[in-house]
């Protein structure tokens, strides 16, 4: 029987982290995933002569050799992926409608100078509040670095003298504090654009996780690699191997296996029992807990757990091949977010049912990447999400109408939102439905996002509680289902978290 | 000025609300309820329905079909619907040839309808220089034989948003298959476009399909067959190729889309002749284009490249197997010819079902069917379906598994 100290399943963003971070450390360590390929939903596939970008958007804490985000640090700097990066020159361009009535068309650029004078330019006044924003997003990332550095015990002396504005906010959703930072109604409206990145409306998203991911992209810039997300995943593996790590693709994992200490003893896959002490797993807990370990050593916390949470973003992606090259069709810039309001709370709502769903983020690849696609081509992306299981009420017989009917009001949307026309120059055309990602990814519902980031759920309780959150010895999960949410970089900080908490605990065990 | 926010009423009241936010999560869960955990859901399960990894299906009725072919019905073992399909998709489907295990893909030439049904139709013509399969599906092949395949899938179909309303079908002997699929969705409700078949055959006797296309066209306004004779002039019938001039004649004017589907001489052939008529690449569809049979006459074969025999070394998980691999065939044939499991679906480069990392050595693969993803390229991965190798090789090959 082969022996790891440890094994990975599933080798998305997070698993690949994982994997990478046990094998750098020496571990012998086992990556097993049920696809012929790596990166979950983070990959790319082939049309014609076209290759579309299955997901990514913009890499979010990535940044520039000079100034690195944490995500570079980790897959770069430690992981030693050597790749190309482009940078996004603008975090999004929104058109929409305020809460007020009036029209929104604002672009905004990254690096915290720019944007600012943009918001005030856009929203005259509002420049003391967006720039409170920001002082208040620097000190939130500080005490978030703080806080993982002390390992989940931070001094709470410390903090209060250190972090009082982040202690005294992160507690509240985003219009809460968007309102105590008095900021004027439509700078509200333009600085939570990015509110469908976390699948949270600002009622109920951690101001926090969302203060968060704003200054990050916004000081970081935000990246894209220049051969897709499979350049990403497919590299990340390559390293994961050269660090001596075992890799098996079209390998299943059937059953997680447990001593009598109700320890990780093994696990049994399509391809024979492993024997191992160390898992971690790339996949949704509840789904995992259902399927592969025993029930009468589950803890009723993880059936409470599962039974108050709801399944975040369920996606929709038109992908798009033109036989024009972005210049000649107008597109400028890299990223448009569609919503039918700024006001994200109705958004929400809307978002449930697929007839009210208007909303789209819209990307061409080829503003930031002159060599997405062939010369005189360029690709075009519109992705939407659901918020809630509508597509289970599809019938198989109607599923391609549905598919068709949603995509064309999209392209119809999006020509009638930016006025560039796109529709007859599309030569190469897919669609991917949350079928689809039940389908490629195995995520539930097609829920990529994992579990809600919603009140009591968002990302700080979560972390807060890593160390109580899987119960079952040496079982840990990682990805977007894991304890920072969806996002890539999320999912790869959560790889990297739990590879060094198995690790901690091998040591703990003598292992 | 030093910031200084407070959201609450009172200030210090929000900081204990931070300290509290994991307590709070606790009592969420603790007040809820600990029901049992679905092990599946029904999203899940559709997608499953429609994108089976493989479906067990009987072989209900075999018929001649032209004087080389055969059509094959395939039911369901359950009596239940089979998945979808989109008019002009295949299936793979996996035959065991003595000790060699391999797949081959047919074209659903049957009405959408009919896989709500729980049948599927496949036209296995019969190519004695292309091997084994063919000929063993006709002559060994039972009424009542158990047959694994996949799901439906490929990408020649039509699809409103992208196509013109009229599609101009170019279709070579046994290409008819997807057409004949198309035929029967437009007159069974499931597609709605206007189809005008340019069917090539050697000689009318030659012709597959003849009555049902016949009967199709009859039934229906939106589909039209021109037969084309290569090897006959007879009246009533178009003579020759199909060339530049009919694709011009039948177009008569109006926008078309293009599809293709037939031998590669005819591929070859028509790239020629659609070039001269100036169709843009949004116009033209062509399905698979099968494996390179003579790799040293490509074009872009490595030149001083020997031919011969090389060792392979075969790596799936934690076995591995040394292998002879001649220069004149796709490595995957080599690895199913040892009696190896590995997975292939499109056998033509385009899929990636087979995609496999190449640890060591060189292979020739033909432009024509490279469809592996950019960075694929530069991390070494390779289509065994596609690739020829030039010298001794090591290839890690992804497993395959059956799932419970």
């Amino acid at each position: 029987m082969p022996k790891f100290d440890a094994v990975v399943i599933g080798a998305g963003n997070g698993g690949l982290a994982a994997a990478c971070r046990l094998a750098k450390a020496g571990k012998k360590t086992l990556l097993i995933e049920q696809h012929n390929l790596p990166g979950g939903v983070a990959s790319s596939f082939r049309r014609g002569r076209f290759e579309f970008e299955t997901a990514l958007h913009e890499l979010c804490e990535f940044g520039s050799a000079e100034n690195p985000g944490g995500c570079r640090q980790t897959i770069v700097d430690e992981f030693g992926l050597d790749i190309n990066w482009y940078m996004v020159p603008d975090n999004f361009r929104v058109i929409t409608t305020a809460r007020d009535g009036s029209p929104i068309d604002a672009t905004l650029p990254c690096g915290r100078e720019n944007f600012v004078n943009k918001m005030e330019e856009y929203v005259p006044g509002c420049r003391k509040s967006v720039e409170a924003f920001f002082d208040l997003g620097t000190e939130t990332l500080a005490a978030g670095k703080y806080m993982t550095a002390s390992g989940g015990h931070p001094d709470s002396k410390l903090m209060q003298e250190k972090y009082p504005n982040f202690l005294r906010t992160a507690a509240y959703p985003v219009n809460r504090v968007l309102k105590a930072l008095k900021m004027p109604d439509k700078a509200q409206d333009i600085m939570n654009t990015y509110w469908g990145y976390l699948g949270v409306d600002a009622d109920h998203l951690s101001f926090m996780q969302y203060v968060n991911m704003v200054c990050l992209y916004v000081n970081h810039g935000a990246w894209i690699p220049e051969k897709t997300s499979n350049q990403l995943t497919t590299g990340l593996l390559e390293r994961f191997r050269a660090m001596g790590g075992t890799a098996w693709f079209n390998c299943r994992a059937e059953e997680i296996l447990f001593d009598a200490e109700e320890h990780v003893n093994g696990l049994r896959t399509t391809s024979g029992i492993v024997d191992t002490r160390y898992i971690i797993c790339n996949a949704n807990p509840s789904m995992v807990y259902a399927n592969m370990v025993p029930q009468n050593i589950l803890p009723d916390r993880e059936r409470k757990l599962a039974a108050a949470r709801r399944y975040s973003a369920r996606m929709f992606v038109v992908y798009m091949g033109l036989n024009k090259s972005a210049e000649e069709l107008g597109l400028k810039d890299y990223s448009y977010f569609l919503p039918q309001s700024a006001d994200s709370v109705k958004e929400y709502e809307s978002l449930k049912r697929i007839e009210t769903n208007k909303y789209n983020i819209a990307l061409c690849y080829n503003v930031v990447n002159p060599k997405a696609s062939p010369e005189g081509t360029c690709i075009v992306s519109l992705t939407t999400t659901y918020m809630e299981d509508c597509w289970s009420e599809i019938d198989p017989k109607d599923y391609v109408k549905t598919k068709n009917k949603v995509a064309s009001d999209m392209i119809d949307w999006f020509e009638e939102k930016t006025g560039i026309i796109i529709r007859p120059y599309i030569e190469e055309f897919e669609v991917a439905t949350p079928w689809t990602f039940c389908r490629y990814a195995s995520v539930p519902q097609g829920a990529a996002y994992g579990y809600e980031l919603r009140d009591w759920d968002n990302m700080m309780p979560r972390m807060m509680m890593v160390r109580e959150e899987y119960p079952l010895k040496g079982l840990r999960f990682c990805g977007a289902a894991s304890i920072r949410g969806d996002g890539f970089n999320s999912a790869i900080f959560s790889g990297d978290m739990m590879g060094k908490l198995t690790l901690a605990q091998m040591k703990e065990e003598g292992c | 000025m030093a910031l200084k926010v407070k959201v609450g009423l009172i200030g210090p009241l929000d900081m204990l609300k931070f300290k509290k936010l994991a307590d709070v999560r606790r009592r969420a869960i603790e007040k809820s309820e600990a029901k049992p955990l679905p092990k599946t859901l029904v999203t899940n399960e559709k997608a499953k329905f429609i994108h089976p990894e493989r479906q067990l299906v009987r072989i209900k009725e075999k018929r001649q079909n032209g004087p080389d072919a055969v059509t094959v019905v395939l039911e369901s073992k359950d009596g239940k619907a089979l998945a979808p399909f989109r008019a002009g998709q295949y299936i793979s489907l996996s035959v065991e040839v003595g000790k060699t295990k391999t797949t081959r893909s047919y074209s659903l030439c049957g009405s959408p309808a009919w896989a709500e049904q729980g049948f599927y139709n496949i036209t296995v013509k019969r190519v004695e220089e292309d091997g084994f399969v063919s000929p063993f599906i006709q002559d060994r092949w039972q009424v009542g034989d158990e047959i694994a395949i996949s799901g439906p899938q490929g990408h020649l179909y039509y699809e409103p948003i992208r196509d013109e309303k009229k599609v101009l079908a170019l279709a070579g002997g046994s290409g008819i298959t997807p057409f004949v699929g198309m035929a029967y969705a437009i007159r069974d409700g499931y597609e709605d476009f206007d189809l005008t078949i340019l069917f090539g055959s050697r000689t009318e006797a030659d012709i597959v399909y003849r009555k049902e296309l016949e009967e199709l066209s009859a039934a229906c306004d939106k589909i039209h067959v021109v037969h084309v004779l290569s090897d006959e002039e007879k009246p009533g019938f178009e003579h020759g190729f199909l060339t530049a001039e009919l694709i011009r004649k039948y177009a008569a004017g109006e926008k078309v889309s293009l599809f293709m589907c037939g031998p590669q001489a005819m591929y070859n052939f028509l790239d020629g002749e659609i070039a001269r008529l100036g169709y843009d690449r949004k116009h033209v569809r062509r399905e698979l284009f099968g494996a390179i049979k003579d790799p040293r006459n490509q074009p872009d074969y490595p030149a001083g490249a020997k031919g011969g025999t090389f060792k392979a070394r075969i790596i799936i998980h934690d076995k591995e197997y040394e292998i002879p691999a001649s220069a004149n065939e796709p490595l995957l044939i080599a690895i199913e010819r040892a009696g190896i499991a590995a997975p292939s679906r499109c056998r033509s480069g385009e899929c990636g079902w087979c995609r496999s990392r190449l640890l060591s050595g060189e292979v020739y693969i033909p432009a024509v069917t490279d469809g592996r993803r950019e960075a694929d390229k530069d991390f070494g991965y390779i289509h065994p379906c596609s690739s020829f190798p030039l010298s001794d090789v090591v290839l890690e090959v992804p497993g395959q598994y059956q799932s419970k």
